[in-house]
């Protein structure tokens, strides 16, 4: 190939991908929601004078421009590799593969977080839960188990425990630490696999003063597939997908499951919702601020109320065997103050239950 | 809008080429006008009109300057079209600083004005006043229509980032260019390089900037990076941006001037200086210190000469003191090497003269980087470990290692060592033939590459956006 053919070369190929892409963007329709990230794109902005002027016009169509991408999938995957393979980053995004599993980088410990969050438990605490059984557990997110041993920066988890024990009043505390291992996690996600907790719940029920019995019942399980999980998404990685488990048995499907929000009953596993933006939302329908599972079968009156985070949604079912109900609170949809309007305390079991990440992020909470 | 955005390259810039290249000869130009005015109108639609204000003056003041050559009006005439457009500039990008060191000085409390400033005032400012100086000393001929001046102030490749482009040097291609595959293609070999290096080098060392900067977990060695990663991410940011802006000319049929040429290779401040924003120091040299004398005039002259150049230099990359310190830091640093270190450096071996350059220019990016001069201190004192911090932290090792190869191709990058490699391919067997083969391959992959880090990610600031 000579000077002028390469030139021309050079020249064809830079408009052809220029203006091909632009031409594809300007015909292929817009997409709605991007599963992999798990939210709502940019439409083709409404036009008006007024946000011509202020500029705003222009800044939603950089974002639409950026959302509807021709191609937008496979890009974010170009990237991704080029990062770790090309310039050898040991993290895209704040996400790092790493034994097979994808993590998110979390760190500094915030420690001002974890304080006001020990400081928030111990409001309700004092305001609703005077007299109460009350404990609390901390689920460790995915990095306490590599992180730190791979030279990656980690929260100083040791410290967030001391901590939360420093600030807490009148609580016991469960340790879940030594209950778990990186493998009790999926790979594509942050959340903690149902299929194995089964010495979460035996610690649990040891701790709660629940029958041993709680932690051996026996389930069958229930294999969805694919399943893509958060981090998935945001790695852009060519991953395969994993298998999402689920554990039932007669007392699971007879439960009954009270949704506050919006004031209708359902199921412990909404299967529906497995394919859709979120997965993990079969469990308990996903991010609910107030709800409670009956349990007809129960041989006990016991009731138990959780305060958590998504990782609850998944073991709750596995404690119903104790329990006749079960009622769940999630703080960052459901304030405090409001508690008492929805909730009647009386002599329920209380747990705290959040993972690392909320007590890093406790502005979350309300 | 910035040039290593998705708008830009794959709305804007294809509609440009498309409307320009199928437009009648005679159109071209005007094409070029309306995308210019569109182009900022996109980023400032306000100031749209500051700058028409500012271009027409300068076209009236042009003209009068010609109608009126060899009578005292048109020195009369110059100045007023400097006052116009130096006055433009000190309202709108130092009104606030002035306002608070009077309130300081004087026990005043006047109310800052809190303007917003407009997108590379700074650059079209310097243009338009090279042309009324120029047409002033009759070294170019006056241009008769408002048109083509206001393309020449406000054409896009090089209105907010430069280079500084003198009216001498388009002046020709303003009225009459040429299109060719050649042109074309080594506008788009220069293009995809600078493109490039501002989103994988420089947009890349940027996040590690700003990692350091969020950091609760810096070290000594954490400070070293971060001062590393800054001068590597400046350089490749506004010599990518020049890059871009001289590719784009290039398309067009316009020829731009060099901005930057491997600076880091320099082997005194004097010779970076010669080798950083030449445009704007060439500038600054015929417009600012000759004028004043140069360097042949008497020493505390002299030093008034530079001390002046380097305040205004200082000046013209904003409106605080740290850029006025890091100004006047590289006027000492040049006085000091024109009477005691040019003669000692020459006798050090080349890498400690090298050392020696990267570390005053390092230090002077410090400065520059830095929130106020304090904040500036604080940091020189972090990096020569003075402030009690660690000497390491597991943070700092982990973004070492996660950033070494970008890093690393930075340094390599900033040298002429690729471009040595490619020639020296060029001279043995085949090695043409590979490398017109390489070309576009690896041209339309860096672009695709680029094109996936701007989808993914929005961490895309530019540094000398605002100048």
């Amino acid at each position: 190939m000579n000077d002028t053919i390469k030139n021309k070369v050079v020249t064809l190929a830079f408009l052809l991908v220029l203006v091909g892409l632009f031409l594809l963007n300007l015909i292929s329709p817009p997409q709605a929601i991007s599963f992999s990230e798990r939210r709502k794109l940019q439409q083709f902005p409404a036009f008006s004078f007024a946000k011509l002027v202020n500029r705003k016009w222009f800044k939603e169509f950089e974002r639409y421009s950026l959302d509807q991408f021709f191609g937008r999938e496979q890009l974010r995957q170009l990237k991704a590799v080029t990062v770790f393979h090309l310039f050898r980053q040991k993290d895209n995004n704040g996400i790092y593969f790493l034994n097979g599993h994808l993590f998110k980088m979390e760190y500094p410990l915030r420690e001002q977080s974890v304080i006001k969050a020990a400081q928030k438990f111990n409001n309700i605490a004092q305001t609703y839960l005077q007299g109460m059984n009350v404990f609390y557990a901390i689920i460790p997110d995915k990095n306490y188990f590599a992180a730190a041993p791979n030279g990656y920066p980690a929260l100083d988890y040791r410290r967030l425990v001391e901590l939360m024990q420093q600030n807490i009043e009148k609580m016991q505390y469960i340790d879940l630490f030594s209950c778990l291992s990186l493998s009790d996690y999926y790979r594509t996600d942050l959340h903690w696999r149902q299929e194995c907790l089964q010495p979460v719940v035996a610690q649990l029920a040891h701790s709660i003063g629940l029958p041993p019995t709680v932690a051996e019942v026996e389930y069958t399980t229930v294999v969805k597939y694919p399943f893509y999980g958060a981090y998935f998404g945001q790695a852009a990685l060519p991953l395969a997908p994993e298998e999402l488990i689920y554990l039932t048995n007669a007392a699971i499907e007879d439960a009954v499951v009270y949704y506050y929000d919006n004031k209708e009953y359902g199921k412990v596993y909404a299967a529906e919702k497995f394919g859709q933006i979120d997965s993990y939302d079969l469990f308990l329908s996903g991010a609910v601020a107030l709800l409670t599972i009956e349990n007809p079968q129960a041989h006990t009156d016991r009731e138990l109320i959780i305060f958590r985070d998504s990782y609850g949604s998944s073991l709750a079912p596995l404690l119903l065997a104790g329990y006749r109900k079960i009622t769940l609170v999630d703080l960052r949809y459901l304030a405090a103050n409001k508690l008492g309007e929805f909730i009647e305390f009386k002599n329920q079991d209380v747990l705290f239950l959040y993972n690392t990440l909320i007590l890093n992020h406790s502005e979350m909470l309300s | 809008m910035v040039f290593a955005s998705i708008v830009f390259l794959y709305y804007y810039l294809p509609l440009v080429l498309i409307a320009y290249f199928f437009a009648p000869h005679r159109a071209k130009n005007t094409v070029l006008l309306l995308a210019s005015l569109f182009f900022y109108f996109y980023g400032e639609p306000v100031y749209l009109i500051l700058m028409l204000i500012a271009a027409y003056s300068a076209y009236r003041h042009g003209l009068y300057i010609d109608k009126f050559r060899g009578r005292k009006y048109a020195r009369l005439l110059l100045v007023s079209s400097l006052v116009v457009s130096i006055g433009l500039l000190v309202f709108f990008k130092y009104a606030d600083f002035l306002l608070a060191n009077i309130n300081v000085l004087f026990n005043t409390n006047f109310a800052r004005l809190n303007l917003v400033q407009p997108i590379g005032i700074s650059f079209y400012t310097f243009q338009i006043l090279s042309y009324t100086i120029e047409v002033y000393r009759d070294q170019v001929k006056v241009q008769k229509s408002f048109a083509k001046f206001l393309l020449y102030v406000s054409f896009f490749p090089q209105l907010i980032a430069g280079p500084i482009v003198r009216y001498t040097t388009v002046a020709a291609d303003l009225e009459s260019r040429t299109h060719s595959w050649v042109g074309f293609a080594g506008g788009v070999r220069r293009f995809i390089i600078g493109l490039a290096k501002k989103v994988l080098l420089a947009n890349v060392l940027g996040e590690l900037c700003s990692s350091f900067k969020m950091s609760d977990e810096k070290s000594v060695l954490f400070f070293w990076l971060y001062a590393l990663a800054f001068t590597l991410q400046i350089y490749f940011d506004f010599s990518g941006y020049s890059d871009m802006a001289i590719g784009m000319g290039k398309f067009f049929g316009f020829r731009f001037p060099e901005n930057f040429n491997y600076p880091y290779i320099a082997k005194s401040i004097t010779e970076f200086w010669r080798r950083w924003h030449i445009s704007l120091s060439t500038w600054f040299r015929d417009f600012l210190y000759i004028p004043l004398g140069g360097n042949r005039v008497s020493t505390p002259r002299w030093l008034f000469n530079v001390l002046v150049v380097w305040l205004a230099t200082g000046l013209w990359h904003g409106a605080a003191w740290n850029f006025v310190v890091w100004g006047l830091a590289f006027a000492c640093l040049l006085v000091l090497e024109k009477y005691f270190l040019r003669s000692f450096l020459s006798k050090l071996p080349p890498f400690l003269v090298h050392f020696y350059v990267i570390f005053c220019v390092m230090l002077s990016f410090f400065i520059f980087n830095a929130e106020s001069i304090n904040d500036a201190l604080s940091s020189l004192q972090a990096m020569l470990g003075l402030a009690g911090l660690p000497l390491c932290s597991t943070e700092t090792l982990y973004y070492l290692q996660s950033y070494a190869v970008v890093i690393s191709a930075a340094v390599v990058g900033s040298t002429p060592l690729p471009k040595l490699a490619a020639e020296k391919l060029k001279s043995i067997k085949h090695g043409r033939l590979l490398i017109n083969l390489a070309e576009p391959v690896v041209l339309t992959a860096l672009l695709l590459i680029v094109t996936a880090y701007l989808v993914d990610g929005s961490f895309n600031p530019f540094l000398y956006f605002r100048f």
